[in-house]
């Protein structure tokens, strides 16, 4: 279990985390999301001690770490480039703690080929870094940070490097490896994808603040503040000022998301079809209102309308924020 | 269709730089080859082949065996030391910290000064009666050496003074330094290594590439830049400690008038510093650093 306590990190007059307070429970997969610059990989640096806070505490297990360096916090971290030694074969990346920490060498030995065999990678012990695809390289990380056998394990965007049907993969294989250890898990990322798939948690960041802490599925359903709003979903939620096209009081911002507007002969705002982006398993519609409002609609594949087409939009689920805070009403 | 021509501008641009090997490198080196077999005094005009009377004359002279010795002894005693200096500093002084731009400056500040006015300088440094370095041992209750008037303190003398300029290294070692992966040091600092265990670990094998070529470059280096400490020092003297190769090669042929056995010296220079060299990468063939 991992306890964050007013934790604040400033560098120079950046403020990277603000007053920080999160709580992770014990076997769960906690995902922080956020744009760059957001604060989640200091966050993920201080909960490992590779940094101090200016102010705050991190408490591991109920146990404030302050004092305690990075090899004593029972916490494997994997890092974005995965940091493997390029120097040592995949053997000597494995069993490098083992041998700093005075395992005997056959132990060593026999744990590195346990935790590549569990990652499919015991057949590239004796490759470099530098002989490996970027997957590969990516096991080892892994298969590195299994060998600490942590109590959390702090995962800075690890599969940010990977290409797309990869990261998919992986994605899965990250969630199985999760199901089994029920090992407290803290995972960065910028891709809402793997925040919306991989975490039973997401924490959304920005300014390096907690905009919303919540299960994924309802932080999308009902985000907390515009910025949310904006972040979580792709294309993301239509946000108008005052209401305007989709009705309501001027201190209101009325946001609808892409698939919550329909086209319907019969509805109430009326827009031009400026373009159609047709993503085969869907489309995407970008359409302009009389008053200038663009509106973003998803419909399935092939809607039937072109471009400069007059179409009618059917708004179905509102989301109301306060227009001058932007938090939810 | 035609075939693209082989680009000519690469060669071009090469051209100023490969006639001046030629001529200043190539031929000489081949001129020197040639006069080491015969009687070339540097003023005949038709030297003579005299075949291998001047091997002979190599295999029985005593002060070439003490010149060797004098080389030996200083490479290995001068190589290490400005090594260690060098890569030591530069470790040292790699990480950003406050006011470590005036260290670098002073660690690199004795490059530029020229060899001979670092060598006067050490001419006071190492005096036995007022130089700051006996004075310094006399703090300590140590009566001080008498330097540059002993065989064994002359040489250790001459190596005190090369342990300085060695600016070159130290730049190399600061910048290889800085490109090492950061997140390299955290991976490592998350596996309990500390400082020692990530120097062993990670810096040295990482830069070993870059020490492996420093090493070969000061050997060759250390074997030729003893001439000017060693002329401005001690002239070689006493009792021929300090009598480097560069040395009596520029007694025999400038001195003593015997270019052609001064240049049989130089192939011997050579062929020492080869085999030194060899014996240090054959050494580290198992570092994996020539891969």
């Amino acid at each position: 279990m991992i306890r964050l306590e007013g934790l604040t990190r400033s560098y120079g007059r950046t403020t990277a985390v603000d007053g920080v307070d999160l709580e992770v429970r014990a076997g769960e997969l906690v995902t922080l999301v956020g744009p760059s610059g957001s604060g989640k990989s200091t966050i993920l640096r201080l909960i490992a001690g590779l940094d101090r806070p200016d102010g705050g505490r991190v408490l591991v297990d109920g146990v404030d770490v302050a004092g305690v360096p990075p090899h004593r916090r029972a916490v494997a971290m994997v890092f974005q480039d995965y940091a493997l030694f390029p120097h040592l074969t995949v053997h000597g990346n494995l069993t490098f703690g083992l041998r700093v920490r005075r395992v005997r060498r056959a132990e060593a030995d026999r744990r590195a080929r346990a935790a590549a065999d569990r990652l499919g990678i015991g057949d590239l012990l004796d490759r470099y870094p530098d002989q490996m695809s970027g997957g590969q390289r990516q096991r080892v990380a892994l298969a590195r940070a299994l060998l600490r056998d942590p109590s959390v394990y702090l995962l800075d965007e690890p599969l940010a490097s990977l290409d797309a049907p990869l990261r998919f993969a992986t994605r899965a294989d990250l969630l199985a490896l999760h199901r089994e250890l029920r090992t407290t898990t803290v995972h960065v990322t910028h891709d809402q994808h793997e925040a919306m798939t991989l975490g039973d948690r997401v924490v959304v960041l920005a300014d390096g603040r907690v905009r919303q802490v919540g299960p994924p599925q309802q932080v999308y359903d009902e985000p907390a503040d515009t910025f949310v709003a904006g972040f979580l979903g792709s294309p993301p939620m239509n946000l108008v000022t005052g209401g305007g096209v989709l009705g309501g009081d001027p201190d209101v911002t009325l946001g609808v998301r892409p698939e919550d507007l329909t086209l319907d002969g019969e509805g109430p705002v009326a827009a031009t079809l400026e373009a159609v982006e047709a993503l085969g398993s869907e489309a995407i519609l970008l359409t302009r209102c009389p008053d200038g409002t663009r509106l973003t609609v998803r419909t399935g594949p092939r809607p039937g309308v072109a471009p400069g087409d007059e179409v009618r939009l059917r708004a179905d689920r509102l989301h109301r924020f306060d227009a001058a805070t932007g938090r939810r009403r | 269709m035609s075939r693209p021509r082989p680009p000519l501008t690469g060669w071009a641009f090469l051209t100023p730089y490969a006639v001046a090997v030629a001529l200043l490198v190539a031929v000489p080196a081949l001129l020197n080859l040639g006069y080491a077999f015969t009687d070339h005094t540097g003023l005949t005009r038709d030297p003579r082949f005299v075949g291998l009377a001047n091997v002979r004359r190599m295999l029985d002279d005593g002060f070439l065996l003490d010149s060797l010795r004098a080389s030996l002894f200083h490479v290995a005693l001068a190589v290490p030391v400005r090594f260690v200096a060098a890569v030591g500093l530069g470790l040292l002084l790699a990480a950003p910290r406050p006011g470590g731009r005036w260290f670098r400056t002073a660690v690199y500040l004795p490059t530029v000064i020229p060899d001979v006015a670092l060598a006067v300088l050490f001419l006071w440094v190492l005096n036995p009666l007022y130089g700051p370095l006996n004075q310094l041992l006399g703090l300590f209750g140590h009566p001080g050496f008498t330097w540059l008037a002993d065989p064994a303190t002359a040489r250790v003398g001459v190596v005190l003074m090369l342990a300085f300029p060695i600016g070159e290294g130290f730049v190399v070692v600061l910048a290889a330094r800085r490109l090492l992966d950061g997140r390299l040091y955290e991976a490592a600092a998350l596996e309990g290594c500390g400082p020692f265990g990530q120097l062993r670990r990670i810096t040295l094998p990482l830069l070993a590439p870059v020490l492996v070529l420093l090493a070969v470059r000061d050997t060759v280096l250390t074997l030729q830049v003893n001439f000017v400490p060693a002329y401005v020092l001690t002239d070689g003297r006493p009792a021929n400690a300090t009598l480097y190769l560069p040395v009596y090669i520029f007694d025999q042929v400038f001195e003593f008038s015997g270019f052609a056995y001064g240049s049989l010296v130089t192939i011997l220079l050579m062929l020492v510093t080869a085999v030194i060299i060899t014996g240090l990468l054959l050494a580290v063939r198992r570092w994996r650093v020539l891969r």
